[in-house]
């Protein structure tokens, strides 16, 4: 028998299913983040040299390197910075299509996070809108990024750019 | 030997080893430990030209988690940065080779990894070859063992020897305040422990731990300002075996032995023997005996020069633990080492290893003069 000349049957391919679980440990920056929006409160670190702030928390400024050990709560609400349409299906994600994915910088905040922009046609989002966030019902929240169901508009007059370029 | 640059450890800071941290993510372990390692050199980040990390996304169970890290390390203005999904000791090799090069003068080495969030002995099985030896349920403990009843057949050494070893290096752990087992433990009682995979008792393996380690190197000219007691590189090599158990002795190791004769060349000394303190990465009591034949360390004096810091048996927090060793050695050299400092210690040898029984290993020899004028 031959290298040159492999058997057709019956091996062609060798099964290994791998199963790794695994538990994280949420942190107590995380946590304490985590615990404030069964609250409806949205907090953030404040970096000890330079008083940016940070959300989620960190525990220091990827910027600066200095600790961020305060904690300060910031507004449920703010500006899109920027935003994409999403038309393809994600996955693990089961959301109508189109959506808008957006980066929100909520007031308070030195960095913006991701959110999904909701209640208003996808072509209407636009950079500087005003947006709130929209929250489970009480007795609903769980301590969990997901008890922020989504953002949607508020209404009021889009933010000057100069209020949040610096925030992209 | 060719003159190379005098490169030296200037500083290193840990995080005690524990079975598990349940307040602080991977990442979250390590910032404190860098800004130790800083605060010790005296100098903001910014003094540091390069950082490499050493860590492994399957412990952390998240792909390409090793970037996550980057947010604690000072990455801004943004950085030369290397990682490797080995233990952070290798990257310290690699730092050295940049500093070589005359490129950087500095680096910042950091090993990290969350071992309690998975399940070690299955992802390390994973380090197998798929078809052969991780399908038939090969772990560290089983190779491990395997390779100890090939040494105890060749060499006849016994249970009894094995936990003499152990018991040696329980001792010198009970003297380490960041060592995971810190309680000593007589050859006796750990031949009552239970069989792990026979022939190894759990008495004679390393707890699951976790960590969070850094270590500065500096070039000459930049290490003087940076720590008063610079402990300087001498020598290092480094040799990787073959992957498939089968084709290696386990009982031998001349990977090791390689390392370490090129080694000790580049440092100038004849064997383990001329070194005042040894730090051997050996996962096993049986791992232990195999470097001593491979690096030249007399068993006859191993009890006052080899692993003072209790060494990997008292705590092994996966890739830092071979850093550790690198930190030991300096800790030693600089008159640190507290309660288990070796008097005067003025040579080092260090050795650190990955893999299954000892597959790629690295030696270093420090000292506390330059090595090339």
């Amino acid at each position: 028998m031959s290298a040159a000349e492999p058997p057709k049957e019956p091996v062609k391919y060798v099964d290994a299913t791998v199963r790794l679980p695994y538990r994280y440990v949420a942190g107590d920056y995380r946590a304490t983040y985590l615990r404030a929006l069964k609250d409806k409160t949205i907090l953030g670190s404040r970096c000890a040299r330079t008083g940016k702030v940070f959300v989620p928390p960190v525990v220091a400024s990827p910027e600066s390197f200095a600790p961020c050990e305060e904690f300060v709560e910031v507004a449920d609400r703010g500006v899109v910075t920027t935003f994409c349409i999403v038309r393809i299906p994600v996955i693990g994600r089961e959301i109508e299509l189109p959506y808008v994915a957006a980066s929100v910088a909520l007031d308070g905040a030195d960095i913006s996070i991701y959110a999904l922009i909701q209640e208003c046609r996808p072509e209407d989002v636009r950079m500087g809108m005003r947006v709130a966030a929209v929250w489970k019902p009480d007795g609903e929240r769980v301590g969990s990024w997901e008890d922020i169901l989504h953002f949607r508009p508020t209404g009021e007059p889009d933010a000057a750019p100069a209020t949040y370029l610096d925030r992209l | 030997m060719t003159r190379l640059r005098n490169v030296a450890v200037v500083a290193f800071a840990q995080l005690p080893t524990v079975a598990h941290d349940p307040h602080r993510t991977s990442t979250e372990m390590l910032y404190p430990v860098i800004r130790r390692a800083l605060a010790d050199c005296g100098v903001e980040r910014g003094a540091i030209d390069f950082q490499i990390a050493g860590s492994v996304d399957y412990m952390d169970g998240r792909p390409f988690g090793f970037v996550q890290a980057l947010d604690v390390m000072g990455s801004w203005p943004a950085r030369q940065d290397l990682h490797l999904e080995m233990d952070a000791a290798f990257g310290a090799h690699y730092a050295w080779i940049k500093i070589q090069t005359g490129e950087i003068d500095s680096a910042l080495v950091v090993g990290h990894g969350k071992t309690s969030e998975g399940d070690p002995r299955r992802i390390l099985n994973l380090q197998l070859d798929p078809y052969y030896q991780a399908a038939i349920g090969l772990d560290p403990i089983a190779t491990a063992a395997l390779q100890a009843s090939a040494y105890m057949a060749r060499t006849g050494a016994t249970d009894a020897d094995l936990a003499a070893v152990a018991a040696r290096n329980r001792t010198a752990g009970a003297r380490n305040p960041e060592a995971q087992l810190r309680e000593a433990a007589t050859a006796d009682a750990l031949r009552e422990t239970p069989w792990a995979v026979e022939p190894l008792r759990t008495g004679y393996l390393p707890p699951v731990g976790e960590s969070a380690t850094c270590l500065v190197l500096a070039a000459e000219g930049t290490a003087e300002r940076l720590c008063d007691r610079p402990a300087w590189i001498h020598g290092v090599e480094q040799r990787t075996e073959l992957q498939t158990l089968g084709a290696r002795d386990l009982t031998r190791s001349p990977g090791a032995q390689l390392a370490a004769e090129q080694a000790y060349a580049m440092a100038g000394i004849g064997s383990a023997g001329d070194a005042d303190v040894v730090e051997l990465m050996a996962l096993t009591p049986v791992e232990e005996l195999i470097l001593h034949d491979a690096l030249g360390v007399d068993a006859r004096t191993a009890a006052a020069r080899v692993n003072p810091s209790g060494g990997a048996l008292c705590a092994h927090p996966t890739m830092s633990t071979g850093l550790i060793r690198l930190g030991e050695a300096f800790r030693q050299l600089a008159g640190r080492a507290g309660a288990r400092q070796v008097p005067d210690a003025r040579r080092a040898v260090v050795h650190v290893q990955q893999g299954h029984c000892l597959q790629q290993n690295l030696v270093w020899v420090l000292g506390r003069e330059r090595r090339w004028t």
